[in-house]
């Protein structure tokens, strides 16, 4: 009796860190998205090629950890402001996925036949429109498995955010494991929260897929 | 309708178009002869502005439309969708909006494909996507409609039916010209037809001297 209650309440415990993975996770991805497709078209058009280049290939070829630490511990020192640990998170995952998803985009954009941009010039279509709905729809379908990899790789880097205090389930766990002298416990039920939510995502995005799928046909 | 003028066109080192002069009247259906690689795809896609010219200059009156030898239907757009989203975008207020609806339909439905208005490019056959080209492309009401190898890829029986609707095009007036590798097709809807060798028109002819080709066209390829 007393160690279910004890688990139950270790599961409240560390389940309580849930919000923070979550808002993580969220922020993170749409900072990736939104600035990754940007950068994946901006390459494409050729605007800023060899810095997009460099950009991507510096926040791939360097640890998450540096990035992480680096925002939070020294942008403060240079220029003076202070983050919080969430938007210090935020903006370190988002940057960090930002480049793996422009590369995802890019292979996607590549893969759409070059004639889909000709249609879309024939017929007056502006390049606003000719992305919006003709080019990036397609790119997404195309993309949409790979998609959903850096959704689970980015919530899995989330974890980080333990290093620099940040209350989410990582730390949680860590919290509880330094209070009971006891690691398996509380790192298993994290791992299972971690995997719960891999799990969803998976399951959502086949739905999704699913769904598109049916757009096309 | 169309003048060009000492159009040249090269890529890399290969020389596809060497001075180039031919005049498309209004109304005119002009055939565009050759065996493939005589380039001319590469005259249509300059005419439409696809590929820039190295010298020369071509001079169109109005709006000019393309029909691509593979469609290039929009895969994640309906049939509707597909003949509709550009003059849609173009159309401003409620009343424009509703003309072009108006005028995609009666399209369709002359086209036999507004049955099949909400299927997608992939549950198509050949010869129904090429009729949702085609409705694309006149849509947009153009001047001069240029077809690229309108015939390839379709069966025989298909076949008659590219003929009969670009026949009915060609009793509307509409000017044309059609890009295709088979003579006796071209015999069948021209008025006019040129035969592109090496770049440059080896031939011009009407229709009094249609008989003649078959002849011509050995004697120029072989
Ligand atoms: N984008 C391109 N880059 C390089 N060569 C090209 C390109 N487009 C066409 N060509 C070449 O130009 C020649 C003519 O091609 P094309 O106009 O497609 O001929 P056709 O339509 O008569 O078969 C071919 O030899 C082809 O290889
Ligand atoms: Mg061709």
């Amino acid at each position: 009796m007393g160690i279910a209650v004890k688990f139950i309440d270790a599961c409240f415990f560390i389940g309580s860190g849930l919000s923070v993975t979550f808002f993580l996770l969220l922020g993170g991805l749409v900072i990736g998205l939104t600035l990754g497709i940007i950068l994946a078209v901006l390459r494409y058009k050729n605007i800023g090629r060899q810095l997009i280049a460099r950009y991507i290939s510096i926040l791939r070829g360097t640890p998450m950890l540096l990035q992480l630490s680096l925002i939070y511990f020294a942008i403060p020192t240079l220029l003076g402001l202070q983050l919080s640990v969430l938007t210090a998170g935020i903006f370190a995952f988002g940057l960090n996925s930002s480049a793996y998803m422009a590369e995802i985009f890019r292979a996607g954009i590549e893969s759409t036949p070059q004639g889909q941009f000709e249609a879309a010039k024939v017929l007056g279509i502006s390049s606003l429109h000719t992305w919006k709905d003709i080019i990036l729809p397609q790119v997404f379908r195309a993309i949409f498995p790979a998609l959903t990899g850096e959704v689970i790789a980015l919530l899995k880097e989330t974890a980080l955010i333990a290093t620099i205090g940040g209350a989410d389930l990582m730390r949680k766990s860590q919290v509880l494991a330094a209070e009971y002298f006891t690691y398996f416990t509380p790192l298993c039920i994290a791992g299972l929260y971690y995997y719960a939510i891999v799990l969803f995502v998976e399951n959502l995005s086949r739905k999704l897929e699913r769904r598109l799928d049916r757009a096309h046909h | 309708m169309l003048t060009i003028d000492h159009v040249c066109k090269t890529f890399g080192t290969h020389t596809v178009l060497r001075d180039v002069c031919l005049q498309i009247d209004r109304g005119c259906v002009l055939g565009l002869a050759g065996p493939s690689g005589e380039g001319k795809s590469t005259l249509l896609r300059c005419i439409q502005g696809l590929e820039t010219v190295d010298s020369g200059s071509i001079t169109c009156a109005g709006r000019v439309g393309f029909m691509f030898q593979d469609f290039q239907l929009f895969p994640h757009m309906s049939v509707l969708e597909n003949v509709l989203y550009a003059p849609l975008l173009r159309a401003k207020g409620k009343i424009a909006q509703k003309t072009c609806m108006e005028k995609g339909e009666e399209l369709l439905k002359h086209l036999d494909m507004w049955g099949l208005r909400n299927r997608y490019p992939q549950q198509l056959s050949g010869g129904q996507k090429q009729r949702v080209a085609l409705a694309r492309s006149l849509v947009l009401n153009p001047d001069l409609l240029l077809c690229d190898e309108p015939t390839s890829g379709l069966d025989v029986a298909m076949l008659s039916d590219v003929v009969a609707l670009l026949h009915s095009l060609r009793e509307e007036h509409t000017t044309m010209a059609i890009a295709s590798h088979d003579l006796s097709f071209l015999v069948q809807i021209s008025d006019r037809i040129i035969i592109l060798r090496r770049g440059c028109i080896a031939a011009d002819i009407g229709p009094e001297r249609f008989g003649d080709l078959p002849q011509l066209a050995s004697s120029l390829f072989g």
